[in-house]
């Protein structure tokens, strides 16, 4: 039974882990149509920034430094995106288009950093591990659960209870209707998809300790968010937290339990909600609409 | 405005792609014009070589090694194999036999290359197999394990200079067996590689008495978090683990055998690719205690291994991994063979092939036995991280 019960802790922090990633992603999608595919891209970045900065094990200070940076470097990532989309008309053409850049950006990181594996130390003070449930688990998972409870709040906030948070509700649910309004949806657009990538970005570092950096991950990151989004629905934050946390317990859980299937337990799992739920378990309120 | 330069920029990015694939894709065909002058007043003439190595994709650190081997026993014999100028075309062998045999039949159809050395992917050499033996060219492996290889599918002209991956795994049974206190857990990436590892190692490992608690594969290239696997070892109550990774797989399962806390109760063994290279740089300390089975290490004691880490580390910058080694023999055994054949056809060069006796190797002699395979030492080695960088220590021979 505590074997069982570490999964669900595990399942948790990739859960965690997965809802960085994938918000941006679905609100990305439930804002402007847009697919895009250059978010797995988006996260090498941030891992890859962190093997710069933090690859041989440094401080807290230094791990902190690599998240800001990759926040940086994923948000400037993320407003090139929005503009080159914008600048696109056909869902086709942007599909392609953030195809080609997660292409191109690959291609770059593999030239700055080779096509070798690299991994990232947990910083010093939260390497180890404690005991729980008579397992040794990394302290640093825990950290994850951590930082994911305070994202989905913090976001929870922002979105649910902040006149921003309702522009950009408002903008996934009738964007032509707050255009009327006198609203520049452009901005909320780019900053939307901005921040999603800085979010991205970041889980690339957070998830340096546990994943690695290597040339193919961001495809694997991509599948893995596309997955949450659909689960979810599109462009809501709180279908992107249930996504998910059930993918990482799908992941986790079920691989303990039926080791056999573990490999396609997850498009199983996707595949089962889009049988039940066409629009995803909670779909973006089209208040518009009802 | 603004828009109309961001996209030209998007389409000025394509253009630089565009351009850059066009310049990768003329590489080889630069390489073929040199040979067209005629070699007329040289002794020995041209010989034009076929390198086929992954250059792209998950085996792609593999192939750089391999590619970086052959070239520096070229560098060491003045570009020259068996008294030939040697002409070396490099084509990449890419994830599969969807990319591997189009580039295989690419260097002997057009390119008309002499002999093709390289090929990582198991499947992409059982999938060269025919065309080779039907085309009379010899193929020298450099690395791809499968035991069928030299076994059940062994031809005239496939050789190779690397190892089956029973031999390796297989040589590591009696030592873990004699160690280990109580019973092995094994594991290994589910695909054909993984299997015969696992059963090699278990073949042997029975034999010698040893006890085995659990048997599990993981899903190729898609396992990255390995917790529920561990925890399964965990509770087995297995004494020791023997585990076939490589590449990413390989520092993941070693990092997380460490972090849940394996590591300090339960020896981890596997074969030598567990912590080989690049894998080991990237496990760094947490691989400390590793025990594996491979027939090279860059810590073994001998002179001309000592002369080879060396020239390997000032040509590349990093120290040389058993991909490396083989590819160096394999270009070791073009050049005795080249010196010996009679004319340049492939079966005149598979009839030298079969005389090149023993090939004097970083690894140690090794020649081939009678199914083309090498007939070598293993060695076994502990990873030791106490100072400086992590390295395979060599602790003993292997019988």
């Amino acid at each position: 039974m505590a074997t069982y019960l570490v999964s669900v802790l595990n399942g948790l922090a990739m859960g965690s882990l997965l809802f960085a990633i994938a918000l941006g992603l679905s609100l990305v999608f439930g804002m402007m149509d847009v697919l895009n595919l250059a978010h797995g891209a988006v996260y090498l970045v941030g891992a890859y920034v962190a093997v710069a900065l933090v690859a041989d094990g440094a401080g807290v200070a230094a791990f902190v430094l690599a998240v800001l940076a990759a926040a940086v470097a994923g948000a400037v990532l993320g407003g090139l995106l929005a503009a080159l989309t914008r600048a696109t008309a056909h869902h086709l053409d942007q599909a392609l288009l953030t195809l080609g850049v997660a292409l191109v950006v690959g291609e770059v990181l593999t030239l700055a950093f080779g096509t070798d594996v690299h991994s990232i130390a947990a910083p010093e003070p939260v390497g180890g591990g404690v005991t729980v449930l008579g397992e040794t688990y990394p302290v640093y998972r825990l950290l994850v659960i951590g930082f994911g409870i305070v994202l989905a709040v913090a976001v929870y906030f922002l979105v649910e209870r902040s006149p921003l948070g309702s522009l950009i509700r408002a903008t996934v649910a009738d964007r032509a209707m707050v255009a009327a309004l006198g609203v520049n949806t452009g901005r909320v657009l780019v900053g939307v998809f901005a921040a999603g990538a800085a979010l991205a970005a970041v889980g690339g570092v957070l998830a340096g300790p546990i994943l690695g950096a290597q040339p193919g991950l961001d495809e694997k990151v991509l599948l893995l968010a596309l997955v949450v989004v659909v689960i979810g629905g599109l462009g809501s934050v709180r279908g992107a937290l249930l996504g998910a946390v059930l993918i990482g317990q799908v992941q986790a859980l079920g691989t303990a339990l039926l080791p056999q299937y573990a490999s396609f337990l997850v498009f199983a799992a996707m595949a089962l909600v889009l049988l039940l739920r066409p629009t995803g378990l909670l779909p973006a309120r089209t208040a518009v609409h009802a | 405005m603004g828009v109309v330069s961001v996209f030209s920029l998007s389409r000025t990015i394509a253009g630089l792609a565009l351009g850059a694939l066009v310049l990768s894709g003329c590489g080889s065909s630069l390489g073929e014009s040199d040979t067209a002058e005629p070699g007329g007043g040289r002794s020995g003439g041209d010989v034009k070589i076929g390198l086929l190595v992954p250059l792209s994709g998950v085996y792609a650190p593999v192939g750089e090694d391999m590619k970086a081997g052959f070239e520096l026993y070229l560098d060491q014999h003045d570009g020259k194999l068996g008294g030939h100028d040697v002409d070396l075309v490099t084509a990449d062998e890419g994830e599969g036999p969807q990319t591997g045999v189009p580039a295989a039949q690419k260097l002997v159809t057009q390119d008309q290359v002499t002999a093709v050395a390289g090929v990582v992917n198991s499947a992409t050499a059982l999938g060269l197999r025919d065309f080779f033996h039907e085309s009379k060219k010899p193929l020298l492996i450099a690395n791809a394990g499968a035991d069928a290889i030299t076994g059940a599918r062994k031809s005239d002209y496939v050789w190779r200079t690397s190892f089956s991956n029973g031999g390796v795994s297989g040589a590591l049974g009696p030592a873990v067996a004699e160690e280990a206190k109580g019973s092995v857990y094994l594991m290994a990436a589910d695909y054909a590689a993984g299997k015969e590892m696992v059963a090699g190692f278990r073949k042997s490992f029975e034999a010698a008495g040893g006890k085995v608690a659990g048997e599990k594969y993981t899903p190729f290239g898609k396992t990255q978090d390995f917790q529920p696997y561990l925890s399964a070892i965990r509770k087995s109550g297995a004494d020791a683990v023997f585990a076939f990774y490589a590449g990413a797989e390989a520092v993941n399962f070693v990092k997380q055998y460490k972090q849940f806390g394996l590591a300090d109760k339960t020896p981890l063994y596997g074969t030598g690719f567990l912590t080989e290279g690049g894998v080991l740089a990237a496990q760094g300390k947490a691989a400390a205690g590793v025990k594996t089975s491979l027939h090279y290490s860059t810590e073994l004691k001998s002179a001309r291994n000592k002369e080879f880490v060396d020239a390997y580390r000032q040509k590349s910058g990093k120290p040389p991994t058993a991909y490396a080694v083989q590819a160096y023999d394999a270009a070791a055994v073009l050049d005795k063979a080249l010196a010996k054949a009679s004319g340049d056809s492939g079966e005149d060069l598979v009839k030298a092939l079969g005389g090149v006796g023993s090939i004097d190797s970083p690894r140690g002699a090794w020649k081939f036995d009678a199914d083309h395979n090498p007939q070598q030492q293993f060695y076994l080695r502990e990873v030791r991280a106490d100072e400086g960088p992590a390295v395979n220590a060599v602790v003993r021979e292997l019988d």
